[in-house]
């Protein structure tokens, strides 16, 4: 806006300069705000890595770190998912890592030896800052208006829906995805703009960077050829175009086929096919293209068309039938749950069962975009208007996007960089038109007596739009004006602060970290989950092996540094049913299952004594659930509700609820911190029976202060070969159950 | 600043790690090795010996005073003190003295070993001044023995008192001839539940051996044991309070002298070497015992008086801040309170990173006339407990500035290894003096024993950071420019 209004201040010569100067100060200042609007965590708790996905990649950067980058590629991990192992090096994408391990090698290089956890706390922020850059640049390419710029750095830089996946200590891979998807995106622009082989390349290399960076490149892979297909349909067809879009394809999966854990998957997998098609239907555009130009004939020319679809048909059906025949891999699950969001909860509970990959929820647009959701339809208006090559891109991208951002919570993330840029758009549209101070000057008639060319423009224009038969002119009352730069600096105020609260409530709690206030406002810190997880890396063997639910994989890989039974990564769905069946069968059923997979310890979460809604006992049907997808005989759903169909806790619990593993371990001794009969969960709150569990086959370890985290040993098989139930009995000092043979009627003996 | 200082030694913590986790067993000692032929020569006598052995803290305390008497012919100055190999590498701190002239010292001691393995080896007392033939000293050694505490049961219930039992020789070991010599045990309470009773014909005064005072108790005296002579006795009693062992200590000074500054970081390895539990840890048990506090054998917290001025505190470990800390400062000495993270039972452990920060004038003073420089710092802070603490090893490093040349220290803390090296961080060129000194078995009683180093810092030294950082920054705008100035278009320059 200081730029808009300085323009007519200098002079132009002078003022290109010193808007240059401006605009390279106040993106500055944006860059600043971005990634000091992402500290509220680091400032309130302490620079730690959040949540469950970041400690997997901090601890693959450390290993990256400390080994070499090509111990890190080739790097087997037996740390987790044992007995399996895990790939690591060729099931991640290393993009993150790398990125890290580089900033990391180039301090030291200056000899400044910053940690490494430092590092990757900070790189979020950091790229933020450059994601609020590359969006300048994406819509500068959009706009002449350099306000508009300006306004979509802004937005980029504090709008929540960003924010939620960058805090400081989110050390995710969309940390530095998002970044590069606005990049390669102003870079593919820049190459349709210029048609030119170099930013084509770029495009390619940015796009490689965020092959390996991110599972979300597909939405690149795919948006392109979209948007050069549409293109394409539109009769849009130029040199531009497939110089741009062939040196982005060929030299693209090129670099997107380097990373181990893509590989073959450019040229073997639905997701990619449309990219290949378009591929090939461009250089059957450019042969048509050619051959019109040598040969005028018309005939020729619907021949040639006909030819065209035919060949388009016969590749597309080629593509059918090689998925069909299976050598083109069929959509993966998560894919199909993008079109049916119904389909993984019936078909892959383990998908379902993460909380991002549920449907967004109405409120969760405005909550992570504010005013920009009502902004960013007028944006997408305004480029229907234009419809140039590269606002054509703005309106797929949106529209894909919206879709998609509707289907799963965590695509929220692809979604706001085009809110940011359409919404810029437009709100940059406003404040250009009102913040002018020049007043039009009345033009000899506005209507009836207009010139030649005026009519004839409105013979020829459809008269539907209004903006078509009258061009802007501008504003001429001060009042006016006023009133809406007024009242567009309120809503841009109150953006700010909408995204400030949101930064500061919602998004900036590490989760490992809880806090609560105490009484007198102060913060009370709950530490329990490193409590425990510092207890098992103390006071455990280095390869004790630690079975939990899934979730807590990463963090006791990351934290407990022991190895781990199933983790986050969930690539083998039945060794997670197999915990899942350990967790939720009798003792007697989880005992040898755990003997097989050598666990030392046992860890669940309860929440009960704290009121802590996120314990085990509430992600219990899942366990449930995905367990039963396995063996559908021994695990079945319905026994843990009751028969009016509760899902309960206390003395109403079925039986199968009461004698699963992990209701004992949540409640084992419980009741003995509270009067008799007096035990509440205060989650659920429920009054728990009166006669806590008892546990045979494994012992009570360890318990947190808040006893969030409970940790249980297993038992080793018992010295006089009894089994654990009855050695549990007899040490209690009941006796022994005759299984009293009866006797049978007596009968007399007949010699 | 302070966090990247943090990081830069969290770095080198790292490191260290793998070093803490070796058990050295042989530890690292200055030593003179005699052949094993040798015996002490038998130049000195006993006159009378009387050892306190204090069990006040979790590590046995001795102090022998005797009176020696030169029985050769020529003076005399070298006094052997024998111990059994198993125990020479436990005994820690040990420092002789005049006792009837304490303005003489602490005399030189040393250690000495044989060329094969021996069941005996020897501290080697100098003594300053060569005694006379028939003339008398009194001597007054203390020493204290490391991680020698045996629980006795093994493995006890989480609130149970836990048992210690302490073996040593009745007759104090030597090797000269003791005329008359008795041991007194002062034990924490009264509850002693075993002990060994000797026969009373051992005893000078044919009373019932030990003989019983309160909490003391008393072996002996015994007349005219010859050298070598020993007699086994253990004594058990209650010591229900932690067995706190540090395996290694690093300790971090690092001077600044362009910010005024003098940062201290600590890394512990803890272990609690006390009776383990009998069942698991129970959370119901601890929770409701703690309303009481009553004495447990668990360790709880640490209080870590700092000099006052101490600013910044931190209590860390591996993986982030502990939140259950407490800084309280003050006028006379400034308290940090720490919690770990979870009460550290016999056989635990806990592993952490303190540090904070204090004014360099109140360290360092300049000499008059001259670029040389004088630190006086402790050699140990450490925890003040009322059990004691004892660290197996100490690595305690001094970070003088870049270029700072001349390093000399002076301490009377036993150091048995100095080096002087080059430690690079923070942009720096060459790397910053480092004065890296070991200890080992050290206890807390060394707490208030200074470290004084002095170091030459030419005034052009300091200008060297801003000087190379100022021509690296030089250099890249050069760079660019170069670069930047470079025409690499492809085809003729088009001249509009």
């Amino acid at each position: 806006m200081a730029v808009a209004e300085s323009e007519s201040v200098f002079t132009p010569a002078t003022s290109r300069n010193t808007r240059g100067m401006l605009r390279v100060i106040i993106l500055a200042l944006i860059a600043a705000a971005a990634v000091s609007s992402r500290l509220f965590s680091v400032i309130r708790f302490e620079s730690i890595i959040h949540e469950f996905d970041p400690w997997f990649n901090f601890r693959a950067t450390k290993y990256l770190v400390q080994n070499g980058f090509y111990s890190f590629w080739d790097w087997f991990d037996d740390r987790t998912w044992h007995p399996l192992g895990r790939v690591t090096g060729g099931t991640l994408y290393p993009g993150l890592m790398v990125t890290s391990g580089v900033i990391y090698h180039a301090l030291r290089f200056l000899t400044l030896p910053v940690d490494i956890r430092n590092i990757c706390v900070l790189l979020a922020p950091g790229f933020s800052g450059l994601t609020a850059l590359a969006t300048y640049l994406l819509t500068s390419e959009m706009v002449t208006s350099p306000s508009a710029g300006l306004l979509a750095a802004a937005f980029m830089g504090i709008t929540p829906g960003y924010i939620s996946r960058s805090v400081a200590g989110s050390y995710d891979n969309e940390a530095i995805a998002i970044f590069l998807l606005v990049f390669t995106f102003f870079l593919w622009i820049k190459a349709v703009k210029n048609g030119s082989m170099f930013w084509g390349a770029l495009t390619a290399l940015f796009y490689g960077y965020m092959v390996s960076a991110w599972g979300g490149y597909v939405f690149i892979t795919n948006l392109l050829p979209l948007h050069a297909f549409v293109l394409i349909c539109m009769g849009r067809y130029s040199a531009r175009l497939y110089v741009s879009y062939t040196s982005w394809y060929a030299l693209g999966t090129l670099a997107s086929m380097q990373i181990p854990f893509v590989g073959f998957l450019p040229i073997r997998s639905s997701e990619h096919m449309s990219s290949l098609g378009v591929f090939g239907l461009i250089q059957l555009v450019a042969f048509v293209d050619y051959v019109r130009a040598q040969l005028p004939s018309k005939q020729f020319q619907t021949l040639l068309r006909a030819i065209v679809l035919f060949v388009f048909v016969v590749a597309f059906g080629g593509l059918v039938l090689l998925t069909v025949s299976g050598v083109i891999a069929p959509w993966t699950g998560r894919f199909y749950s993008l079109w049916d969001t119904g389909y993984a909860k019936i078909h892959i509970p383990i998908i379902a069962s993460v909380s991002e990959h549920q449907p967004t929820a109405w409120p969760a647009f405005f909550f992570d975009l504010s005013m920009m959701i009502w902004l960013f339809p007028a944006g997408v208006y305004m480029c229907f208007k234009r419809l140039t090559d590269e606002q054509v891109f703005i309106v797929i991208y949106a529209v894909l996007a919206s879709y998609f951002a509707g289907v799963m919570v965590r695509l929220m993330l692809t979604l706001t960089p085009i809110v940011c840029v359409a919404s810029a758009m437009a709100f940059s549209q406003i404040l250009d038109t009102y913040l002018d101070t020049k007043t039009p000057k009345v033009d000899s008639k506005e209507t009836g007596s207009s010139d030649a060319a005026k009519v004839a423009a409105a013979a020829v224009l459809p008269d539907g739009l209004r903006s078509t038969r009258k061009p802007v002119v501008g504003i001429y009352s001060y009042a006016s004006k006023l009133t809406v730069v007024g009242a567009s600096a309120v809503y841009l105020l109150l953006f700010v602060l909408h995204c400030t609260w949101v930064t500061s409530n919602a998004y900036s709690s590490p989760s490992v970290v809880l806090a609560s206030r105490l009484p007198d406002g102060s913060q009370h810190i709950i530490d329990d989950y490193r409590e425990a997880y510092y207890w098992l890396r103390q006071n455990t063997p280095d390869n004790a092996k630690i079975m939990s639910w899934w979730d807590y994989g990463y963090q006791i890989g990351g934290m407990a540094d022991r190895p781990t039974l199933v983790d986050n990564n969930t690539w083998n769905n039945t060794h997670i049913a197999t915990v899942g069946k350990a967790m939720s069968s009798r003792e007697e059923v989880s005992y040898p299952i755990m003997r097989q997979h050598e666990v030392d310890y046992v860890l669940v979460v309860f929440g009960g004594l704290l009121g802590y809604s996120g314990d085990d006992i509430n992600k219990f049907l899942w366990m449930v659930r995905i367990a039963e997808g396995i063996w559908p005989e021994e695990v079945k759903e319905r026994n843990f509700f009751t028969p009016r169909g509760e899902y309960r806790v206390d003395e109403e619990a079925t039986p199968t609820m009461k004698n699963s593993l992990m209701y004992k371990m949540s409640y084992y001794n419980y009741n003995s911190l509270f009067p008799a009969g007096q035990a509440q969960d205060r989650v659920r709150g429920a009054r728990l029976p009166a006669q806590g569990p008892e546990l045979s086959t494994i012992e009570e370890a360890f318990t947190s202060e808040n006893w969030i985290i409970r940790i249980y040993k297993v038992k080793d098989l018992d010295n006089f070969g009894r089994d654990h139930q009855s050695a549990t009995s007899f040490e209690k000092g009941h006796k022994k159950k005759r299984t009293a043979k009866r006797k049978g009627p007596r009968v007399l003996r007949v010699d | 600043m302070r966090s990247i200082t943090l990081v830069a030694s969290c770095l080198a913590a790292l490191s260290s790690f793998v070093t803490a986790e070796l058990n050295l067993s042989q530890p690292l000692r200055s030593k003179q090795v005699l052949s094993s032929a040798f015996k002490p020569p038998q130049v000195f006598k006993n006159a009378n010996l009387v050892r306190t052995t204090n069990l006040d803290k979790a590590f046995p305390r001795e102090t022998i005073n005797v009176v020696i008497e030169n029985i050769d012919t020529k003076p005399q100055s070298e006094y052997y003190l024998p111990f059994e190999t198993s125990l020479i590498s436990k005994v820690g701190g040990l420092e002789a003295s005049d006792k009837k002239n304490p303005n003489l010292g602490a005399f030189k001691v040393e250690v000495v070993g044989f060329e094969e393995a021996s069941s005996t080896e020897f501290y080697l007392i100098h003594l300053p001044k060569p005694l006379a033939p028939k003339e008398q000293q009194t001597l007054s050694i203390t020493y204290s023995i490391l991680s020698t505490l045996s629980p006795v049961p093994a493995t006890i219930a989480q609130s149970e008192k836990q048992y210690v039992q302490y073996t040593f020789s009745a007759y104090t070991p030597s090797a000269y001839t003791t005329d008359k010599q008795k041991t007194k045990v002062k034990f924490p309470n009264g509850d002693i539940p075993d002990y060994t009773t000797l026969p009373a014909d051992v005893n000078a005064e044919n009373k019932a051996d030990p003989q019983k005072q309160g909490s003391t108790f008393t072996y002996g005296p015994y007349e005219k044991i010859p050298a070598g002579a020993e007699q086994e006795v253990s004594v058990r009693y209650e010591f229900t309070k932690p067995l706190t062992h540090a395996s290694l200590l690093e300790r971090d000074i690092e001077v600044s002298h362009w910010g005024g500054n003098l940062a201290v970081e600590e890394r512990y390895w803890l272990q609690n070497l006390g009776a383990k539990l009998k069942n698991h840890f129970s959370r119901v048990e601890w929770q409701k015992s703690s309303y009481m506090s009553p004495p447990t054998s668990a360790l709880k917290a640490l209080n870590l008086p700092l000099n006052p001025g101490a600013l910044n505190p931190y209590f860390t470990d591996d993986i982030g801040n502990v939140s259950t800390s407490r800084f309280r400062p003050g006028k006379r000495e400034a308290l940090l309170e720490l919690k770990p993270r979870y009460p550290v039972f016999g056989g635990w452990k806990y592993s952490f990173r303190v540090g904070w920060d204090a004014n360099l004038s109140s360290y360092l003073r300049k000499v008059a006339g001259g670029d040389s420089y004088v630190l006086k710092v402790p050699f140990l802070e450490g925890p003040r407990q009322p059990e004691g603490i004892e660290y197996a090893r100490v690595n305690l490093r001094v970070i003088l500035p870049e270029g700072a040349t001349n390093v000399k220290y002076s301490t009377v803390v036993p150091v048995i290894d100095s080096d002087t090296t080059l430690h690079r961080t923070f942009m720096d060129t060459i790397g910053r003096t480092t004065l890296s000194l070991t200890a080992i078995n050290i206890v807390d009683d060394f707490r208030d024993r200074d470290l004084i180093v002095t170091y030459d810092y030419p005034w052009t030294a300091g200008f060297r950071k801003p000087v190379v950082i100022t021509l690296g920054m030089f250099a890249i705008f050069a760079t660019v420019w170069v670069v930047g100035s470079l025409d690499t278009s492809i085809g003729k320059k088009k001249t509009a």
